[in-house]
C-alpha cells in the first residue's frame, strides 16, 4: 500500500546575485510503500536533501505535490519524523526531555510521555543517560537520541538526511545495525538520505540513485537481501555485486559534478 | 585571583605615593586614609548607608521596569519579522538618545521625586535591552526551530519552548550587561535635583571639596557593582546548568 507519493516535485532556488537560478530539482515522482525502508542515494549537491526537506515541509517545492496518507504536505508537522545530519537536540532539555519533547507539544501527560521515553531510551541503548544534556554525550549518543526523538512521536513516516554522515566509521557501522534492527522489529517505513553507497545497500529494501545538476532520479535498484542483516551481509558476494554497480552509476554523476565545478 | 589582587596593591601604592609624597595636592585628592577615615564618619554618622540603600533600590526598580518591558518586547521582535520591521528602526534611534539628557525634561513632568530618578535607569536601559535581546532571539540556531517544527510545534510551542530556553542565557548576560550600565545613569540621575543617594552624597562633597568622601562614595559605586556582577553570574550559572555541563 503506498503512503507516500512524490508527484513531478521540483525546486529551483530563485536568483542571486546575477545568476542564473538553480535547478537544484528536476521534476521528480517517487513512491513509498507502507513499511518501505527506502535510502535516497546521490553526490552532494544533486538535490537529495532539497527533496527530503520538500516530504517533511520545510521547503516548498516549485512544481508538484507530495502526499502523505491522500493528504498534501504543505507544512511541518509531526506525522513525517525527521532526523538531520547536524546535531539538533535541544542543548537545554535532558535526554528524555528530548525524547518526550514531541509528546510534550501534543499534551501528553508527564508520567505517560517518560514512560514511552523511557521505552525508547532502552530501545536505542542509552540506560543510565535518561537525565544527561546534549553536550556530555558523543556524537553517536546523540543521533541515537534524535532518533528515538523523532520515533517517540509515533511518525508515518521516519526521514533522515545523512543522520550518520558526521560519525566515525565503527560508531556508523553500529548505528546501521541499530537503525535497521529498530526496522525489522517495529516495520517503520523509512526514507534514508546518504551518499554512502554500502549504507545505502545495507539499510535499504529499495536504492534510489540520483543524478547530479540538475537533480532527478537516474535508476531505481531492488535489494533483494535476505533480513534480519548483519553486517556480515556486506561481504557477500551479492551486496559486492550490488555495491560495484551503484558504485558505476555515482561514479559518473560524481565526475559530472567535478567537471561543472 | 591572587594575581589580580595585585594590581589594587599597585593601584593604592600609587596613590599613596602621590598623596603622601605631596606630590598632589590635598585639595584635589584625599589620601587613602583619609578616604577611609572620612568613609568610616558617612557610615557612623551621616547615614551613608541610607543613601546607599536610596541608590540601590533605585537601579534594581528602574532596571527591572525595563527588563519587564523591554525582554517581552525583543523576544517579539525576535521571533516576529514583521514586528521587528514596525520597531526596529525606532528602537535603533531611541537607543542612542542620551539618558542623562532627559533629565531636565523628566524633572519637568516627574518632579524631582523617585519616579524621575526611575525614569532615568528606565529610558537608559529599555531599548538597549529590546534590541540586544531581539538579536540574541533573531539568531536562535535555525536547525533546532526546524526539528521542533517536524517534532509538531506550533509557534507558540516554538518561542515559548525553543526560542526561549535557547535566548534564556544570553538574555540573563544581557541584563547583567545593562545593569552595569543603569549604575552610570542612576549617578547621573541623583547629581541633579536630589536629596539622597550616593550621587547626592557626592555633590554635597564637591561643595565642601571633599575629596575622601567623593573617592570613598566611587569605590563603594565599584564594590556594588561588583558584588551584583558576582550574584549575576552565580545565578545565571544555578539557572542555566546545561549550558556548562
Amino acid at each position: 500500500m503506498t503512503i507516500l507519493k512524490i508527484e513531478q516535485v521540483s525546486r529551483t532556488f530563485p536568483a542571486r546575485h546575477g545568476n542564473a537560478p538553480t535547478r537544484a530539482l528536476e521534476p521528480t515522482d517517487l513512491t513509498i510503500g507502507n513499511n518501505d525502508f527506502v535510502t535516497i542515494l546521490g553526490p552532494s549537491g544533486c538535490g537529495k536533501s532539497t527533496l527530503l526537506r520538500i516530504v517533511a515541509g520545510l521547503d516548498r517545492p516549485t512544481g508538484g505535490r507530495v502526499t502523505l496518507d491522500g493528504r498534501e504536505v504543505t507544512g511541518p508537522g509531526a506525522d513525517r519524523g525527521m532526523v538531520f545530519q547536524s546535531y539538533t537536540l535541544f542543548p537545554w532539555l535532558t535526554v528524555r526531555e528530548n525524547i518526550a519533547f514531541g509528546l510534550r507539544e501534543r499534551g501528553v501527560s508527564e508520567q505517560d510521555r517518560n514512560k514511552i521515553a523511557d521505552a525508547f531510551i532502552r530501545q536505542v541503548g542509552l540506560s543510565g543517560f535518561e537525565n544527561h544534556w546534549p553536550k556530555q554525550l558523543s556524537g553517536g549518543m546523540q543521533q541515537r537520541t534524535a532518533i528515538a526523538r523523532a520515533l517517540a512521536n509515533d511518525p508515518k513516516i521516519l526521514l533522515l538526511d545523512e543522520p550518520f554522515g558526521a560519525l566515525d566509521n565503527q560508531t556508523r557501522a553500529l548505528m546501521q545495525e541499530m537503525l535497521l534492527g529498530i526496522w525489522e522489529r517495529d516495520q517503520k517505513t523509512v526514507l534514508f538520505v546518504t551518499h554512502d553507497i554500502e549504507e545505502a545497500i545495507f539499510l535499504g529494501s529499495r536504492v534510489v540513485v540520483m543524478s547530479a545538476r540538475p537533480g532527478r532520479i537516474k535508476a531505481e535498484i531492488n535489494v533483494d537481501l535476505p533480513h534480519p542483516r548483519s553486517y556480515k551481509i556486506k561481504t557477500t558476494p551479492e551486496f559486492v555485486q550490488l555495491k560495484e554497480r551503484l558504485v558505476e552509476e555515482i561514479r559518473t554523476e560524481a565526475l559530472k559534478v567535478a567537471e561543472h565545478a | 585571583m591572587a594575581f589580580g589582587l595585585t594590581f589594587f596593591v599597585l593601584f593604592v601604592a600609587l596613590w599613596s605615593w602621590a598623596t603622601f609624597g605631596g606630590h598632589v595636592s590635598k585639595t584635589f585628592l584625599a589620601n587613602p586614609l583619609t578616604m577611609v577615615q572620612e568613609g568610616y564618619d558617612l557610615l557612623a554618622k551621616q547615614g551613608f548607608l541610607f543613601d546607599i540603600g536610596m541608590t540601590i533600590w533605585r537601579v534594581v526598580g528602574g532596571f527591572a521596569l525595563a527588563a519587564i518591558i523591554a525582554v517581552p518586547l525583543g523576544v517579539l521582535m525576535g521571533a516576529y519579522k514583521p514586528v521587528e520591521a514596525f520597531l526596529e528602526p525606532f528602537v535603533s534611534f531611541a537607543r542612542y538618545l542620551p539618558a542623562s539628557a532627559f533629565i531636565p525634561l523628566l524633572i519637568l513632568w516627574a518632579g524631582i521625586g523617585e519616579l524621575q530618578k526611575l525614569l532615568v535607569i528606565f529610558i537608559g536601559s529599555v531599548f538597549q535591552v529590546i534590541l540586544m535581546v531581539a538579536v540574541t532571539v533573531g539568531a536562535t540556531r535555525r536547525d533546532l526551530v526546524e526539528a521542533a517544527y517536524t517534532l509538531g510545534a506550533k509557534d507558540r510551542g516554538i518561542i515559548r519552548r525553543v526560542l526561549l530556553p535557547s535566548s534564556a542565557p544570553e538574555i540573563a548576560e544581557i541584563l547583567r550587561l545593562v545593569l552595569g550600565w543603569a549604575w552610570t545613569y542612576v549617578i547621573v540621575a541623583e547629581l541633579i535635583g536630589s536629596s539622597s543617594g550616593i550621587g547626592h552624597m557626592i555633590t554635597d562633597s564637591q561643595a565642601l571639596l571633599n575629596t575622601g568622601q567623593i573617592i570613598f562614595g566611587i569605590i563603594v559605586i565599584g564594590l556594588i557593582g561588583l558584588v551584583s556582577d558576582f550574584l549575576f553570574k552565580a545565578f545565571n550559572a544555578w539557572l542555566f546548568p546545561w549550558k556548562l555541563a
